[in-house]
């Protein structure tokens, strides 16, 4: 059982802890997030996942998983100087998936999130998906499609096409969640390490392709909902992302059934600054 | 976001009292509120963060540029009981040496 106790009157005192000493050990949390020119987003998030990860009373680490940007989010992240934040450079742009992968393999922690870097689904929910990892499951995603679950600020395309492809998923791949593409999923780190590991996709449908395996491997996955508020600036295509869903569906299963997922794909080791 | 204006009375102050997250969604709403209390001659603007949890750059800049039509006009902007991610998001952004905080 993992004992969460947020202890507000301790909150600046815990961050401020975090920030300048250097956790020994294991980490109890790992969180993840993955950025490609996030030079007007990125701080922020940082800070209040930082303030609240810090008050839960764990030792925990921080992953900035770098794309590629060309702007400057690297150097405000280095900037920082947070000593238990890690940042992992890539030469290229290879893709959300690809930044995920690259965080998600380096993470030490026992438990490891991604978290999008524009804090569309606040930190605050993590403990919800703590929960479901302590009753049993392996993997937890945070829905802005299940009961409970508040959306704010969503265009209508973007409606259309999540609702859209929620049907396609649970009709064809059965995946028992009604939302895979929300930016907000917890692991423990033997699933994580699994299903990463074999992770091909490195485009926007990579969360679908980690779900899929995580039913092809007997993981459990469940879904628990979430606030999530669209925020200005996001770089999804809706209708471009669509496309590439459903061509991504079909080399999903192309992938599996020539057995590409039955062996690691270790990702090149990252370019890694502390 | 909700905001909530209270003046009190001969002191030519306006206590703008912010409850909830505060983004790019509700800087419009938070520029009316600031250009109200100019327009009613209120030039020191307190603004309570007590009961935000996050705001994020668009939001920071919305504050600078209060502080900057404030200070125009001889008056300040001031940050009220940040509440703890705030006051971390402000630190780690610097601007917590732009602003006044009490």
């Amino acid at each position: 059982m993992t004992e969460l106790s947020t202890l507000n009157n301790s909150k600046l005192d815990a961050y401020r802890e975090w920030a300048a000493t250097p956790i020994e050990g294991r980490p109890k949390f790992s969180v993840v997030i993955p950025a490609y020119n996030e030079e007007w987003r990125i701080v922020p998030t940082i800070g209040a996942i930082a303030t609240h990860m810090s008050s839960l009373g764990h030792p925990w680490e921080l992953i900035v998983a770098d794309d590629g940007s060309t702007d400057t989010t690297v150097e405000l992240v280095q900037d920082l100087g947070l000593v238990n934040l890690r940042l992992l450079i890539a030469d290229q742009n290879g893709g959300k998936g690809s930044a995920v992968r690259r965080g998600m393999l380096a993470a030490s922690g026992e438990l490891v999130l991604f978290a999008d870097a524009d804090q569309s689904t606040p930190i605050e929910h993590i403990e919800s998906l703590v929960q479901e990892i302590d009753a049993g499951h392996d993997v937890v995603v945070g829905s802005r499609a299940a009961d409970g679950a508040e959306v704010a600020n969503k265009s209508l395309a973007r409606k259309v096409f999540s609702s859209g492809l929620s049907l396609l998923v649970r009709g064809l791949f059965r995946i028992p969640v009604s939302d895979t593409q929300c930016g907000f999923k917890l692991f423990t780190a033997d699933a994580a390490d699994l299903l990463f590991r074999r992770q091909l996709i490195d485009e926007f449908s990579f969360d679908l392709e980690i779900l899929y395996l995580a039913g092809k491997f007997d993981l459990t996955t469940t879904e628990v909902p979430v606030t999530w508020i669209d925020a200005p600036g996001s770089k999804v295509d809706a209708a471009k992302v669509a496309a590439e869903f459903l061509r991504d569906l079909a080399i999903i299963r192309w992938n599996d059934l020539r057995g590409r997922y039955d062996i690691d794909n270790h990702a090149a080791p990252p370019r890694l600054i502390s | 976001m909700d905001i909530t204006t209270e003046v009190h009375p001969g002191k030519q102050t306006s206590e703008l009292v912010l409850h909830g997250r505060f983004d790019a969604h509700e800087a419009d709403l938070f520029r009316a509120a600031v250009e109200q209390a100019l327009e009613d001659g209120h030039h020191n603007i307190r603004v309570h963060l007590a009961n935000v949890e996050f705001v994020d750059s668009t939001a920071l800049a919305e504050l600078v540029r209060g502080m900057k039509r404030c200070r125009e006009l001889r008056g300040d902007l001031v940050l009220v009981s940040p509440s703890d991610p705030v006051r971390v998001i402000l630190e780690l952004t610097k601007l917590d040496a732009a602003f006044d905080i009490a």
